[in-house]
């Protein structure tokens, strides 16, 4: 990795936009030197999140960095909406178990595809997800 | 969205073949699943199987995988034989590690294979 200092962000208003943040963070993992296999867990991830944002927040805003942790490059992404935020956290995180449209793999399919993963959410107060994945 | 992100379907012989483009939205994947049962549903199209060719797409997530499945059985319903191919290695190893359920659905790996699958079912 020649050039670990990568940021971006996106708005994510309709279903176009989750197209694009596939094929914008495809694209920055590949050059970051991710693997296929990593970077098509890491846009899965993406997938996901932006779903949930495009679903039930309406819009909201996916940004994008490296960080280190110690000596290993962490690449970082974070979904943030303003949206009506999560009741209940926990089962929101169980496989299948989330209330709206019967769907309900996004969080936890996230979290399992990714090294690292943060919610913050209250109710009313709007989602923040963090994901990241180690570059080895 | 340009033509090329457009979902096709094409007949070949008894079989539907269905195509999703590189960069399908999720209402991309709607509409392709309404385009293969209303063109099931022509009476001369004769369909005995519909060949689900996903190799395009480089992203399977929990969304696409469930459409993926819905789709299968509304064809079965309709009684035509489902089949996906073009399964790629990275999709397949996220799909199992999403835990997602896609074990119902005959599977090819290629569209050759999955015609000759169809012409099985059939005699």
């Amino acid at each position: 990795m020649t050039d670990p200092d990568v940021a971006g962000s996106l708005s994510i208003d309709g279903d176009d936009d989750i197209v694009t943040a596939r094929m914008t963070i495809r694209q920055t993992a590949s050059d970051l030197g991710f693997g296929i296999t990593d970077t098509t867990r890491i846009v899965t991830a993406v997938s996901e999140l932006a779903r949930n944002i495009h679903l039930y927040a309406g819009s909201g805003t996916m940004r994008w960095r490296t960080r280190r942790d110690g000596e290993r490059p962490v690449f970082e992404i974070i979904f943030d909406d303003d949206g009506p935020g999560i009741d209940d956290i926990e089962k929101a995180l169980e496989s299948g178990q989330s209330s709206a449209n019967g769907m309900g793999q996004g969080l936890p399919g996230a979290k399992k595809l990714m090294d690292e993963f943060d919610l913050e959410t209250s109710p009313g107060a709007g989602t923040t997800v963090t994901i990241g994945k180690y570059l080895q | 969205m340009s033509a090329d992100q457009r979902p096709s379907v094409m007949e070949v012989g008894d079989a539907l073949i269905a195509s999703l483009p590189e960069h399908p939205t999720d209402s991309t994947i709607s509409e392709l699943q309404e385009l293969i049962l209303s063109r099931i549903a022509r009476t001369d199209a004769d369909a005995d199987g519909v060949v689900l060719d996903v190799g395009a797409v480089q992203t399977v997530d929990s969304f696409f995988a469930r459409m993926i499945v819905e789709t299968a059985k509304m064809v079965e319903l309709m009684g035509a034989h489902p089949v996906l191919v073009g399964v790629s290695p990275a999709i397949a190893i996220t799909v199992t590690e999403l835990g997602l359920d896609l074990g119902e659905v005959e599977t090819a790996l290629g569209t050759d294979q999955a015609v000759a699958k169809i012409r099985a079912f059939d005699s």
